[in-house]
């Protein structure tokens, strides 16, 4: 028996999410009780299944450093003061 | 590298913050155990409640009811599915292992399953009182639970409770508005009932209650309890059934109910697999479970092919 991850897509724009994980034989079988367990109200229209042995994972440590760059944001704060300045001088 | 904590005070001190524990983090053991017992006893009930809701297809008279019905035994052996895979990843004991324990009597399940539902009333008492309780406290759960795969999956589980507790509602309606002879069969399932679904909530929470202090549940038994019975009450007043709490009374001061003692030692019974019909619902279950064996051999024997291809 093997472990699959599921991944489900409501229809239209939305991305394909993690709905969660089943066990089955085979790809065959999974797909059956992926669509059984998680579609049953069509709660979507694509179905991505992987084994969970397949997936590559990258942690929080790997991940989350990212977290401390602020000059990859800009929020348009500077600009925004500046007209909100102009717009009080103007009033 | 997985995620790791220095000592229990540096996990609370994460969990406290509103962290979300992953399964493949290194928890302390006593979390694990404990999200570990809540989620297999979790799994056990709907599984069990799925196999009464079963017992019901041929019997639920019209055929929408009926659908619905063959919908919510699909439901709860779903729950059931999700919930043992997500508390297999734990670790502790895998989902074989659960079932085996489920199935000899080992492990607990929600006391409301160990009564008999006889007649369509029961099944109307169960829809309307035990699905709305049951789901106040998975809501409970849901609003901050710390251990992320068991609040994901708790989305979807608590979205088609309320279909069924939905169902519930009408067909208490359907009974309200009915014959005398259906107001009587469902009057006699609410004195039934009624404190099996009090109780299911558990004793008072302890102040010390561990589920509370690693963020598992976030409310109190005695306030999910109590907000379920100022619910209630005037629901089925309101459709003219009587509750069968001689103590039960309106606290004109305080505006609410308050209810009567309640007795918790059919609670413990049902704890001890010796509530009135435990011994059969166990019973049945592992009797399906030992006719099914085929089907899970035929299936590891497709696994087999499958890895030698
Ligand atoms: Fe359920
Ligand atoms: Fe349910």
């Amino acid at each position: 028996m093997r472990i699959y991850e599921v991944f489900l897509k409501r229809p239209g724009r939305d991305e394909f999410r993690h709905a969660g994980s089943i066990e089955a034989a085979d790809d065959e079988l999974a797909l059956v009780l992926a669509r059984e367990n998680y579609a049953r109200r069509a709660e979507g229209d694509r179905l991505w299944l992987v084994d969970r042995d397949n997936l590559v994972v990258g942690d929080g440590e790997f991940v989350a450093p990212n977290a401390d760059k602020p000059h990859r944001h800009n929020d348009g704060s500077r600009v925004a003061e500046r007209r909100q300045r102009l717009r009080e001088e103007n009033a | 590298m997985r995620r790791r904590w220095t000592d229990l005070s540096d996990f609370e001190a994460f969990l406290d913050k509103g962290g979300i524990v992953e399964a493949d983090d290194d928890m302390p053991d006593a979390y694990r155990q404990e999200v570990f017992r809540f989620i297999e006893m979790h799994a056990n009930s709907e599984l069990m409640g799925g196999l009464t809701e079963r017992d019901w297809i041929p019997r639920t008279p019209g055929l929408r009811h009926k659908m619905a019905v063959l919908a919510k035994t699909q439901d709860e052996i779903g729950h059931g599915h999700l919930l043992y895979m997500v508390a297999a990843d734990l670790g502790v004991k895998t989902r074989a292992e659960m079932l085996e324990d489920l199935f000899a009597g080992k492990s607990r399940f929600h006391n409301v399953f160990h009564y008999r539902a006889v007649t369509w009333g029961d099944q109307i008492a169960i829809a309307f009182l035990v699905d709305a309780a049951a789901l106040a406290t998975q809501q409970a759960v849901f609003k901050n639970c710390s251990y992320g795969p068991y609040r994901r999956i708790l989305k979807r589980i608590i979205t088609e409770e309320g279909f069924h507790m939905r169902f519930g509602e009408e067909r208490v309606l359907r009974v309200a508005e009915g014959t005398e002879f259906q107001r009587a069969m469902f009057q006699d399932s609410l004195d039934r009932w009624w404190w099996p679904a009090m109780q299911l909530f558990g004793p008072d929470s302890k102040p010390d209650d561990v589920l509370m202090r690693w963020h598992i549940k976030s409310e109190r038994n005695e306030v999910l309890r109590d907000r379920w019975v100022q619910k209630f009450v005037p629901l089925l007043h309101g459709y003219g059934f009587t509750i069968p709490d001689p103590d039960l009374a309106w606290d004109e001061e305080a505006g609410r109910w308050s209810i009567g003692e309640i007795d918790w030692e059919p609670l413990k019974r049902t704890l001890r697999q010796g509530g009135p019909d435990s011994a059969r619902r166990i019973g049945e279950a592992a009797a399906n479970w030992s006719e099914t064996r085929w089907v899970r051999e035929a299936l590891d024997r497709v696994a087999e092919q499958r890895e030698a291809a």
